[in-house]
């Protein structure tokens, strides 16, 4: 850094620095927040704002993947999606699969994380093993699921009518209802890990001697979770199911590798549904199948930020 | 001109039984062109002269296909390395993807819209048309394939070309006829069930309640979102009780009809009386595992389970079954027997950098001698596109494939009566047709189901 001094008649002699742009920048906070910011926001608004706004401008159009030209509709394919039957069944199954798998998964991990947060042989290893239905990729753990479930060759049913329980395959993924109920069970097998880790964590926190103390005050088991487990992992329990539902409403590969939303349409999500009206070439119906889980997105993802802050 | 040459070639060297060094001396007195005699030599049983090496500005490059899985596998092993080989034989980076059929048009709809990916894909009969202004137009090498296949039929004109364009390079596609076990039609009263199979829907729905309540071994079909057995049942099935999705015109619906609710209504019935009825949720690979694995009597299909039954090497070698196996057209409804049948397609994609490679690779590829190899490795599982192989030994020589010869006969395009174009490709991708079937089964109500997709086949002709 030079210094340099100048001389102004009748003024002192005031030393002065020419810092260079960057360094200026570097000592305003204001400035420097947004330096740190810049990489982040440039992702954002490259890989998420752009695309979103295109996605919003898109679904109000006519365009056709491959086809030249497009024609502004306003809200036309948002309108005609109401009337269309396969777009309700749509939004019916959404709510099921993001709805009603939660409650299992979280008791489940809840049951799983307790048992796991004992100590026993082999319990880091059990903890271990307790990731993989997580970390497998979806894609794989759901051709294992496509076996299981066949109409024909299904193990579970083979086994099942060799002891005489059952006298025909069950049809797993040719019934509507057992379809949907196939899709969540392979679903909340895929997800009680994670509830059961995040749990876990919690759990790790509570002291022993809060524990003990409940104890030796003659409080029950279930005394003992509830006053003195149950306040530490509630938050991160909270946190858990909400991240949960947002995952389980923007499924695809799941359902996409099990059904590909059918038979007849009738396990499609949003997801499923819009990437197959995209495959037929009809990208503005498909964005507006895929905005419409927008709303739904944005509370779930409103309430989980609120509740973060709440907790600061 | 060309070509009434070449068939004059062709009958001239059969019937004199030249050797190839006379043939192509006559070739080049006749003034045949390179392609012209690749196909003379191959309709005679000789191998082809088509140049293997290509042009010296190709090398180096690279090209990449994105294919259908082949439910023969060896075809599968033999494209791959055919392919292998031309990229080796030329210095061209070649891969090839092989993918499950359902997934090959979103996949190429991807690709289109960001414009990269793959430079070469294989289309469903009537996809063209939704990729058309994707495509580079191939029109002048399909003059030139189709002298190497003596002409395209009607079926294959109909539906691989776009409006008179070719957008992709027709290669023939599957038929479909029903596979079927003559001892458990025999066991459910049927007498000399090898030549004697069940000539309506109707018969075939009475046997099928023998076969599934006292045999144990029911009728199997596929109803799932498929491209291959589901459609190969549903359109056939609509045609033969009176309904199509539009008339010749191509623009009044014709779908709703009296003859068409009462034939779902009996196929309702049928479903729950004949058939396994998990086949709701089958593809078009269940089916051939409920049959190899002897869970069902008979199936509408190609032939690659009579294919896989017979193959020693493979793992589903059954030789009793392949023995008990059959083939028969589909049923007749009071409309008449029918059979869907369009030709699959390779297209280069316009927005590919390496179009020269793909238009090099595909001028060898659709020459005689790689294409009849390929053919012959299908063992008769794909019809050609033209007249020139079908007299090869895989069409010819097991009397129990002869009934998928015969499919082009009552074949009829997707879109019929109107014509197999965009709406039609619309119709065929949105599985309206197929769904139809599905939902009467699933809600017990024909009515229904053909009043939402007459409402929808209105949404798509008349958007």
């Amino acid at each position: 850094m030079s210094i340099i001094t100048t001389e102004q008649p009748g003024q002192p002699v005031v030393p002065h620095t020419r810092e260079n742009f960057f360094v200026r920048l570097v000592r305003r906070e204001s400035s420097l927040a947004w330096l740190f910011l810049a990489p982040a926001l440039i992702i954002l608004v490259v890989f998420m704002a752009y695309p979103f706004g295109y996605g919003i401008y898109i679904s109000t159009t006519d365009a056709m993947v491959g086809f030249a030209g497009k024609n502004f509709v306003w809200l036309e394919n948002y309108q005609r999606l109401l009337d269309d039957p396969i777009f309700r069944k749509t939004v019916r199954n959404t709510f099921i699969y993001g709805f009603g798998t939660v409650p299992f998964k979280l008791v489940l991990g809840l049951a799983l994380a307790l048992v796991l947060n004992q100590t026993f042989r082999f319990s880091r290893v059990f903890r271990a093993f307790l990731l993989l239905p997580w970390i497998v990729p979806t894609a794989i753990s759901s051709l294992a699921f496509l076996m299981l479930y066949n109409g024909v060759l299904s193990p579970v049913s083979w086994v099942l009518v060799d002891w005489g329980i059952i006298s025909d395959n069950i049809n797993f993924l040719g019934d509507p209802v057992n379809a949907i109920v196939s899709l969540c069970v392979a679903n909340i097998w895929r997800g009680v890990p994670f509830f059961g880790i995040s749990i876990l964590a919690g759990l790790q926190a509570v002291p022993d001697e809060l524990n003990e103390a409940a104890a030796l005050d003659g409080a029950s088991v279930w005394q003992r979770f509830w006053a003195v487990t149950w306040p530490v992992i509630r938050n991160i329990t909270l946190i858990a199911t909400l991240f949960s539902i947002i995952w389980t409403f923007a499924d695809f590969q799941l359902i996409y590798v099990l059904t590909k939303g059918g038979p007849a349409n009738s396990t499609h999500v949003f997801g499923t549904y819009s990437y197959q009206t995209l495959g037929q070439t009809f990208i503005g119906d498909a964005a507006a199948i895929s905005l419409y889980m927008f709303p739904i997105l944005a509370v779930l993802a409103v309430m989980l930020l609120r509740y973060v802050r709440h907790d600061d | 001109m060309t070509k009434d040459r070449s068939a004059q070639l062709i009958a001239e060297a059969n019937a004199m039984k030249y050797s190839r060094r006379t043939v192509m001396k006559r070739a080049s007195a006749l003034g045949l062109s390179a392609p012209a005699l690749a196909g003379v030599l191959g309709a005679t049983g000789h191998v082809s002269a088509a140049p293997n090496r290509a042009p010296a500005f190709l090398q180096g490059g690279s090209l990449n296909m994105l294919m259908s899985t082949a439910f023969v596998p060896a075809a599968q092993d033999l494209f791959q390395e055919q392919a292998t080989a031309w990229g080796e034989e030329n210095s061209v980076d070649v891969t090839v993807d092989f993918i499950n059929w359902p997934d090959l048009q979103p996949r190429t709809t991807s690709a289109v819209q960001a414009g990269a990916g793959p430079d070469i894909v294989e289309l469903w009969d009537t996809i063209p048309y939704l990729f058309s202004e994707s495509l580079v137009d191939l029109t002048d090498l399909a003059a030139t394939t189709e002298e190497v296949q003596g002409g395209y039929y009607d079926w294959v004109t109909n539906t691989a070309s776009v409006d008179g364009q070719w957008k992709s390079i027709p290669h023939g596609n599957s038929a479909s006829v029903v596979a079927y076990r003559a001892s458990y039609f025999e066991e459910a009263g049927i007498q000399d069930a090898a030549n004697n199979f069940p000539e309506t829907w109707e018969e075939l729905f009475a046997v099928g309640k023998i076969l599934k309540e006292e045999v144990g071994k029911p009728l199997g079909q596929a109803l799932g979102q498929s491209l291959g057995d589901p459609p190969g049942f549903a359109y056939p099935y609509m045609w033969a009780f009176g309904s199509m999705e539009v008339e010749e015109d191509g623009e009044t619906l014709a779908f709703d009809t009296d003859s068409f609710r009462e034939g779902l209504e009996m196929f309702i019935q049928g479903w729950t009386d004949a058939f396994d009825e998990t086949g709701l949720g089958w593809d078009d690979s269940t089916n051939n595992s409920a049959y190899l694995s002897d869970q069902i009597s008979a199936t509408q299909n190609g032939t690659s389970i009579y294919i896989a039954a017979t193959d020693e090497d493979g793992e589903n070698y059954q030789p009793e079954i392949a023995e008990d196996t059959f083939h028969a057209p589909l049923p007749a409804g009071p409309s008449g027997r029918f059979a869907t049948l369009g030709s699959r397609s390779i297209g280069v994609m316009s927005y590919s950098e390496n179009q020269e490679e793909a238009l090099a690779f595909l001028e060898w590829w659709f020459s005689a001698e790689p294409f009849q190899t390929w053919l012959e490795t299908y063992q008769g599982y794909i019809l050609p596109p033209g007249p020139t192989f079908t007299d090869l030994g895989v069409f010819t020589e097991d009397p129990k494939l002869a009934p998928y010869i015969e499919v082009p006969s009552i074949a009829r395009n997707k879109g019929w009566a109107g014509p197999a174009n965009l709406k039609a490709a619309q119709v065929s991708s949105q599985y309206v047709i197929v769904n139809t079937f599905a939902n009467a089964v699933q809600s017990g109500d024909a009515g229904a189901a053909i009043d939402e997709a007459a409402a929808h086949l209105q949404r798509i002709y008349g958007r």
